[in-house]
């Protein structure tokens, strides 16, 4: 019999929505993780040294990705339960976490920081500026859906399996969700530069017969914005900061606008 | 004024409120510019009775500032600049100054000058973030001096003024920058030459650009995928989007079951 109830896990989970509010550069998150699991500790030490010691032991530096902080959270809490019946002792509980805050980490931030918010961002943007206003509604249903999954799921994955988790995460295959995130950027990406940079020019009014204007202005729109992306992603890559790309090119643009190049 | 005041005390209130989503609190991404400068727009405009027009306006800036900043994340020590914050203010800035102008070039102009500005706001946001988090230390400091003298009070107490340094820093920051901030902006617009605004509008059409150019040196890793990947830009161009858009998925799922000799 496990000594505590869904619902409190559940609690513990909601808890870690404010794991980063107190963030600061000596224990990082380790305020808010303490916060978090604070109910858990309370109903496995009984008031006294043991669980004063377990407080002390979360204040120490702690740093994850805060989706998946509730994995490590419910792990933390089977260790200290078994800690609580005298089977492990303190530094296994120390090492398991450090060991497991670095994975989620690792696996919380490629997956949405660096592959599912670029991609939710991307399909909010094809709304957006097709000037569809739930945009922002779209956008929030749909980057918070794995979201909640993650962070209400993994403290009963955590607690129930605890340090055997890591089999658990390793079945969703994240290395081949994030490619495929990423390659489905990759299209959202090549549809949306030719078709939502605005490139004009005054010259083919003039130059070019009423017939295929639609099509040369389509071509222009198309290789212009090709071109500036591609000089972007150049210095981009370059390291050169991405205010200083966004000042060159309005003084760039200004300048075309005034020879009356841009239009 | 009265307007004006009821103004800035709601972009305050949003302010605080984003700014505790983009990493102290919930982190729903109601941080994001896509969401926070549609949110701000929709509110603001309220008050002027241009819902519509303010979520407009909101979406245009939310489109150029998310991609501006997709890459910047709150990873570990990185404090990334304030796009919460930039995207609140850029909309309140850009609506107030230029909701009361007759011409729709005045307005744009108004709305491209303040998201050039609130580019420097977020800027200043990060420092200000930076800043928070170093009374943060100082809070923890205290609350583990605390716990070691069995207060345990301090815990929550430590922790939930992280939260409220966080909401008061944004409260004050986007107060003072929308109530000072809206009439020296409204006076350099009208101070520019009608030619010299238009040019701010092509500047807002390219704006664009510099987001997919950030999002693609993220997501292009090989010689092979920046190949497929100009090509579908060229596609793109000359046939219509909504039947490429299909293809383009009809060619990743290609590309990824292609044969196991073709990859490296």
């Amino acid at each position: 019999m496990r000594a505590l109830p869904r619902l409190l896990l559940a609690r513990i989970a909601f808890r870690s929505f404010f794991l980063q509010s107190s963030w600061n550069y000596r224990g990082m998150m380790s305020m808010g993780f303490l916060y978090s699991i604070r109910p858990g500790i309370d109903q496995l030490h009984s008031p006294g040294p043991a669980r004063e010691a377990a407080y002390m032991r979360h204040l120490e530096y702690f740093n994850t990705n805060p989706y998946f902080a509730s994995v490590v959270m419910g792990v933390t809490l089977a260790l200290e339960e078994r800690l609580s019946h005298g089977e492990i002792g303190e530094e296994v509980i120390h090492d398991t976490k450090e060991g497991l805050m670095t994975a989620c980490a690792a696996i919380g931030d490629g997956l949405f920081w660096d592959s599912w918010r670029p991609f939710v961002a991307v399909v909010a943007l094809i709304f957006a500026f097709g000037n569809y206003l739930l945009t922002p509604l779209i956008f929030l249903v749909l980057y918070n859906l794995p979201h909640l999954y993650f962070r209400f799921a993994g403290i009963f994955w955590g607690y129930r399996e605890g340090t055997h988790v890591i089999k658990t995460l390793r079945q969703f295959q994240f290395p081949q969700i994030r490619q495929n995130l990423r390659l489905g950027t990759m299209v959202l990406l090549a549809y949306l530069i030719p078709n939502h940079v605005n490139v004009h020019t005054p010259f083919l009014l003039t130059n070019l017969p009423l017939e295929y204007f639609y099509f040369g202005e389509k071509v222009v729109q198309g290789l212009g914005a090709l071109l500036l992306v591609t000089l972007g992603t150049v210095a981009y890559r370059a390291r050169v900061d991405v205010l200083l790309i966004s000042f060159l090119l309005m003084v760039c643009a200004l300048v075309l606008y005034h020879w009356g190049i841009l239009i | 004024m009265p307007e004006h005041l009821t103004a800035s005390l709601l972009i305050a209130l949003i302010g605080g409120i984003v700014d505790l989503d983009s990493t102290a609190t919930w982190q729903f991404m109601i941080s994001q510019p896509i969401v926070a400068a549609p949110l701000t727009g929709l509110f603001l405009g309220g008050i002027y009775g241009e819902a519509a027009a303010g979520l407009k306006l909101g979406l245009m800036v939310g489109v150029i500032l998310q991609l501006l900043w997709i890459e910047q994340l709150p990873l570990g020590m990185n404090v990334p600049p304030d796009a919460a914050l930039a995207s609140v203010l850029s909309v309140a800035l850009g609506f107030i100054s230029g909701h009361s102008n007759e011409s729709y070039s005045e307005r744009e102009v108004c709305y491209t000058v303040a998201l050039l500005l609130s580019v420097a706001l977020g800027l200043l946001g990060r420092s200000l973030d930076m800043f928070v988090r170093r009374l943060n230390t100082s809070l923890d400091t205290w609350v583990c001096q605390k716990v070691e003298d069995n207060s345990l009070w301090a815990i929550a107490l430590g922790h939930t003024l992280g939260g409220v340094f966080t909401f008061t820093k944004a409260f004050v920051f986007c107060f003072l920058v929308v109530w000072l901030g809206v009439e020296p902006l409204k006076y350099f617009t009208q101070s520019l030459s009608f030619k010299h605004g238009s040019g701010f509008i092509v500047v807002q059409g390219l704006l664009p650009a510099i987001g997919f150019s950030v999002l693609a040196s993220m997501v292009l890793k090989s010689r092979e995928e920046i190949r497929y990947f100009v090509g579908g830009i060229i596609a793109f161009t000359l046939l219509p989007a909504k039947l490429w858009l299909g293809l383009g998925a009809a060619l990743v799922v290609m590309y990824r079951n292609r044969p196991a000799g073709v990859k490296k």
